[in-house]
């Protein structure tokens, strides 16, 4: 665990970085530091493995203040992932690697042998391990810095802003590396970033930071979209933070219809008998093929001969509700098809189904389940945000002070 | 028809032992203050990036003494080493080694990135071991162009020493002059030519074998 307290940065010039702050990054979770830029949170991850000591205050590292510890001792043991990599140009991605076992000393075999390990580890072909970085795309460079921090196994991991000097796809598929890392690795990571999006995938918890230095809210991901603990932290949210918010709430509650589900071989009679307006076609595999609508059924024939409609789908236990909903908005149907993860049918979210669990959801807003409460100040008056089944997007602002419609800055 | 020739290759041949000699001489005058003069410039330089203050000064003294003229040094020198001996020729030739070698190696280790020099501390290097695993093997290439500089440019100064009575191959040009004899001053520059070319070739190879990682061997 590395614990802040009453942590300030003030520098010569009389600029204040980081400015009284106290929180936990508990161990083996993924926290995140953002906030826009002269926020300090690039100044507090550099006082955790003293790159930068503080005006004042004190940060532990698992109990120990970590001014007591030599620099460089301190830092062999807390992975770092850089920007741009700092890939040592004039040395092989292997020898980049090994660089922290071999400053622990480690044998040259035994440095390199985990190095290679490392390369698999983090998805690349070991055959780059001859190779210059400037030989390698961006991408696969910051690759390399993951796997060079991870190196010596250590316990703690400060990346600062790791994915922003990538392009958009190429953050994308890095960040999902880094969340499947995590699963298998459990380290305690301290991840700076200025991309609020960034943050809301990645962290466990999220950290933001207000210009000055000052922390505004940490919570976990779900509770900062329903209920930020003031104006500044739902301004960075960002306006679309209702439907965000549907990311981080299960499609459990969802209620699924079998009886929407019908086979190829069907015959067209039983699907007007039915009395339904759609019908989900399944292969005999049981995958969706399609939507059928009943009105504009032939006479006769089965199922198969029909040209059918496009249809949505999500995975059932793993996406989130916002994946039901993005599914129901693909198909002329308006309901969603529910597959396992090997891609079978296993249900119809009816809109009807879905509006109900929408309802619930914007229902339990102000006290959500599952949360670890801690700064927020404003529990009510977000609704205005997650009214995921009236006003469209833009529509009129319903008198929510913190709602994230056409709000100026505070 | 008898007009002088631009070589008479018979004096060459008969005066081969000398030329190999002078030639010897050249290199040993050439190479000794490049070598001298970056063993200087690198704690110097490492002093002008330390103390920022520092540099300014190293640099505009190290100007001051490569613009005055070598031969009004040489003759200055004289007195406290000698007339035609190698030291009075080899000083100020490495003050102008280290003239051009001192700025090098500030902009080599310029030229460091400052992320790999903020991810070598983050990774733990002592300050020490930084500078000689990572931010001198990535100067390299800077220093190295600037030793092709120096190198050639004192291959060719010696010369000037023959003025003051030791000056390699230029004494073939004071000796051709004087005789109104071409041959020895042909001689003489195809030799100082050649040797600073060969030169210059040995440190693009010592470039391209210390530096394979460098971005520049393709454009360069």
């Amino acid at each position: 665990m590395i614990t802040f307290n009453d942590v300030t940065k003030r520098y010569a010039d009389g600029t204040v970085a980081v400015d009284d702050l106290s929180l936990e990054v508990p161990t083996g979770e993924m926290t995140v530091f953002v906030g826009p830029s002269g926020c300090g949170k690039t100044t507090s991850l550099r006082m955790i493995n003293r790159m930068i000591d503080p005006t004042s205050g004190r940060i532990l590292l698992d109990g120990v203040d970590v001014t007591t510890i030599d620099p460089p001792t301190l830092r062999r043991g807390i992975g770092y992932v850089i920007q741009q990599a700092g890939l040592f140009p004039h040395r092989k991605i292997v020898d980049n690697i090994a660089t922290v076992p071999l400053l622990l000393g480690w044998e040259k075999k035994k440095a390199r042998d985990r190095a290679m390990e490392l390369l698999e580890r983090v998805g690349l072909d070991t055959k780059m391990a001859g190779r210059y970085p400037f030989q390698l795309s961006g991408g696969q460079q910051q690759r390399v810095g993951v796997a060079r921090a991870l190196a010596a196994d250590p316990p703690v991991l400060l990346m600062d802003e790791p994915f922003s000097a990538v392009d958009p796809i190429v953050r994308t598929s890095l960040q999902d590396e880094l969340l499947r890392l995590q699963a298998e690795l459990n380290k305690t990571i301290v991840f700076v970033t200025h991309d609020i999006d960034e943050a809301m995938k990645l962290g466990d918890r999220v950290a933001v930071l207000r210009v000055g230095g000052r922390l505004a809210q940490l919570d976990t991901p779900a509770t900062l979209l329903a209920r930020p603990a003031d104006d500044f932290v739902s301004e960075f949210l960002g306006r679309d933070r209702g439907i965000r918010r549907l990311s981080f709430v299960s499609d459990e509650g969802l209620r699924l219809r079998t009886d929407l589900l019908v086979p190829v071989s069907s015959d067209v009679a039983s699907a007007r008998a039915s009395g339904e307006e759609w019908l989900a076609v399944l292969d005999e595999r049981e995958r969706p093929l399609g939507w059928v609508s009943t009105r504009e059924l032939p006479g006769t024939g089965t199922l198969a001969d029909l040209e059918l409609a496009p249809y949505g789908s999500y995975v059932s236990g793993r996406d989130s509700l916002r994946g039901a909903l993005d599914a129901t908005l693909l198909s002329p149907s308006g309901n969603a098809v529910a597959v396992d993860a090997s891609g079978r049918a296993v249900g119809v979210a009816t809109r009807r189904a879905l509006d109900e669990a929408l309802t619930e959801v914007a229902t339990a807003t102000g006290g959500a389940a599952g949360d670890t409460g801690t700064t927020t100040k404003d529990a009510g008056g977000t609704a205005g945000g997650t009214g995921g089944t009236g006003a469209p997007d833009g529509g009129a602002p319903n008198g929510a002070g913190t709602g994230g419609t056409g709000g100026v800055d505070g | 028809m008898d007009e002088e020739p631009l070589v008479r290759w018979d004096w060459i041949g008969r005066n081969w032992p000398t030329i190999q000699e002078l030639l010897a001489d050249h290199v040993v005058m050439a190479l000794v203050p490049v070598l001298v003069g970056l063993l200087i410039a690198l704690p110097l330089g490492l002093a002008g990036v330390r103390w920022r203050w520092l540099y300014q000064p190293t640099v505009g003294l190290m100007n001051v003494v490569y613009s005055l003229p070598s031969l009004a040094v040489f003759i200055v020198l004289i007195p406290l080493t000698g007339l035609a001996t190698r030291t009075t020729v080899m000083i100020p030739l490495t003050f102008y080694a280290m003239a051009v070698l001192i700025p090098a190696v500030v902009d080599g280790l310029a030229s460091v990135p400052d992320h790999v020099r903020q991810s070598a501390v983050a990774m733990g290097f002592t300050p020490l071991r930084r500078l000689l695993q990572v931010e001198l093997p990535i100067a390299v290439p800077v220093v190295l162009a600037g030793l092709r500089v120096a190198t050639v440019a004192g291959v060719s100064l010696v010369s000037v020493g023959a003025l003051v009575g030791r000056g390699g191959l230029g004494y073939l040009f004071i000796d051709g002059w004087q005789r109104q004899f071409y041959t020895p001053i042909v001689v003489g520059i195809v030799l100082v030519v050649l040797l600073a070319g060969i030169a210059d070739l040995l440190l693009i190879l010592a470039q391209r074998l210390l530096t394979p990682w460098s971005r520049a061997r393709g454009s360069a």
